[in-house]
């Protein structure tokens, strides 16, 4: 019996873990939450705020670029 | 200025500023990759290294997706062989975010690229709770070979006529989302019919090498802006929508990455490892060639239309002074600093005659680094032959915008960038 309900920790753990892996997936809903955890970037940094402009309640954004050609940053 | 790990950071900050209520995707309209040295059969292992690093690192730091134009299809036929397709998409999964609706493959051997991709967004403000399905699809224009002349047939690939796909395409995606962005390889003109013939586009955004940040144009119900060349600039789109969900104003802006703009630590990590891997592809490379280069050939000056700026030096002592002075002596230097001494997109710029018979590298013409004489006055063997007078002359500022063009060197202004050469 303690083998069995051990086995069945086992296992919804690693239900639980899967969930946490990938229920997130970006190829779903976009969760604008998630994964920013690493942001370390100080907000109070007037260029920073010059920068970003104001918050006039757009509801979303589309971030562009192109012809990096093959360089992900610039030369010299 | 600019690179990937400073986008990285704007957008995280962008996105913090917003308390994470603003949902924010993440294109690129195309010429992702480097075609550099393609002889239409398989592209160099460094240029390979190039862009596998692209495509790792869009996939890592949450490119929603990227446009194919012409110069990515040498290396799109190695993405999309179908022997091995499953294996590349597993390992880097932004393969399937590629996108083109006029571009097939030629032959069985190959996978077509998808013609869209469908982002969920969940909406936090404007009508909160509810989500909004996003259509982005990729068209490009023909290879132009020529004045009025375009090649439609490039690397295995056949390159449709984008508006003949659109009327394919379109109908089926308005079908499936709410807001479509068209990402446009071709100039404002084909960008401009693509809006007029396509009532389902909400937002165009185009690419053909810009260095310029006009603001938006408006067509039929799109919105057109075009994206700036390369990474120095970042273009921001900002849509507003009313209670109801429906699009009420777009607005964009472009974004200067300057130092001012911290990096982002990981995206750091990514650029620093795609420059290692690079430059130990190059670095061997270059000493292959050299050893297998007889003594007479390293050192190939005579076979050369350069000649060096320490030649010139024998009669022009003092404007070689004036030059071993200045930020030209020491170009190379700057590149060397960012390990991009072997980047060939980097080095023409920073050294003399490369790839018309002066600088091949560092190992097999270092008489030829850096920018000397024969990078701004021409070949001067010529000249140090029969010296007579009319060699050398430059319009300026003209001839500096060669190699000082606002992406390379914003700052550049000849009023006060002569004096610091000036001989």
């Amino acid at each position: 019996m303690r083998r069995k309900i051990s086995l069945m920790v086992l296992i919804a753990f690693v239900i639980a873990l899967s969930v946490a892996s990938h229920g997130c997936s970006r190829d779903g809903a976009i969760d604008p939450d998630e994964a920013d955890d690493s942001f370390n970037i100080d907000l109070d940094n007037p260029v920073l705020k010059e920068r970003l402009a104001e918050d006039d309640g757009y509801a979303f954004a589309v971030f562009y670029g192109a012809d990096i050609h093959g360089s992900l940053e610039t030369c010299g | 200025m600019g690179g990937l790990a400073r986008r990285v950071s704007y957008i995280k900050a962008f996105k913090h500023r917003s308390n994470l209520e603003v949902p924010t995707l993440f294109v690129d309209a195309g010429n992702l990759f480097t075609d550099e040295r393609f002889t239409g059969a398989q592209l160099p292992s460094e240029v390979m290294t190039k862009n596998k690093w692209v495509v790792k690192s869009y996939g890592d730091f949450r490119h929603d997706a990227a446009n194919l134009s012409y110069t990515d299809l040498p290396y799109l036929a190695e993405l999309l062989k179908k022997d091995g397709f499953d294996q590349r998409a597993e390992e880097y999964p932004f393969i399937k975010r590629l996108v083109s609706a006029n571009i097939q493959p030629a032959a069985d051997s190959h996978l077509a690229p998808v013609p869209y991709v469908i982002r969920e967004i969940n909406l936090k403000r404007s009508k909160p709770g509810s989500k909004l399905k996003v259509g982005i699809v990729g068209f490009t224009d023909a290879k132009p070979i020529g004045p009025n002349q375009k090649e439609q047939a490039v690397a295995g690939f056949v390159i449709g006529d984008p508006f003949e796909a659109a009327k394919r395409v379109l109908p089926e995606l308005k079908q499936k989302v709410d807001y479509i962005v068209a990402l446009a390889y071709m100039p404002l003109d084909m960008a401009q019919r693509l809006a007029s013939e396509n009532a389902e586009i909400d937002t165009i955004i185009g690419a053909r090498q810009q260095n310029s940040q006009d603001p938006a144009h408006h067509f039929n119900r799109a919105t057109i802006t075009y994206a700036y060349n390369q990474t120095k600039y970042l273009g921001e789109l900002r849509v507003y929508l009313n209670g109801d969900g429906a699009v009420e104003n777009q607005i964009t802006r472009f974004i200067g990455l300057d130092s001012l703009i911290p990096d982002d630590p990981a995206a750091v990590d990514a650029v620093s490892s795609a420059h290692n891997e690079f430059t130990t592809e190059q670095n061997k490379k270059a000493l292959d060639t050299s050893a297998s280069l007889q003594p007479t050939s390293m050192l190939s000056t005579a076979n050369s239309p350069f000649i060096g700026g320490e030649t010139c030096a024998s009669c022009h002592e003092e404007a070689f002074k004036i030059w071993e002075q200045s930020g030209h002596a020491h170009a190379m230097a700057t590149l060397e600093n960012k390990k991009q001494q072997f980047d060939t997109e980097c080095v023409g710029c920073h050294v003399v005659g490369f790839q018309k018979g002066g600088f091949q590298s560092l190992v097999t013409t270092p008489q030829f680094a850096n920018v000397q004489c024969e990078s701004c006055h021409g070949p001067g063997r010529q000249h140090a032959e029969n010296p007579a007078k009319g060699y050398g002359f430059i319009e300026t500022p003209v001839g500096c915008t060669t190699c000082h063009t606002v992406p390379n060197s914003p700052d550049f202004d000849f009023e006060t960038y002569w004096p610091k050469i000036k001989h």
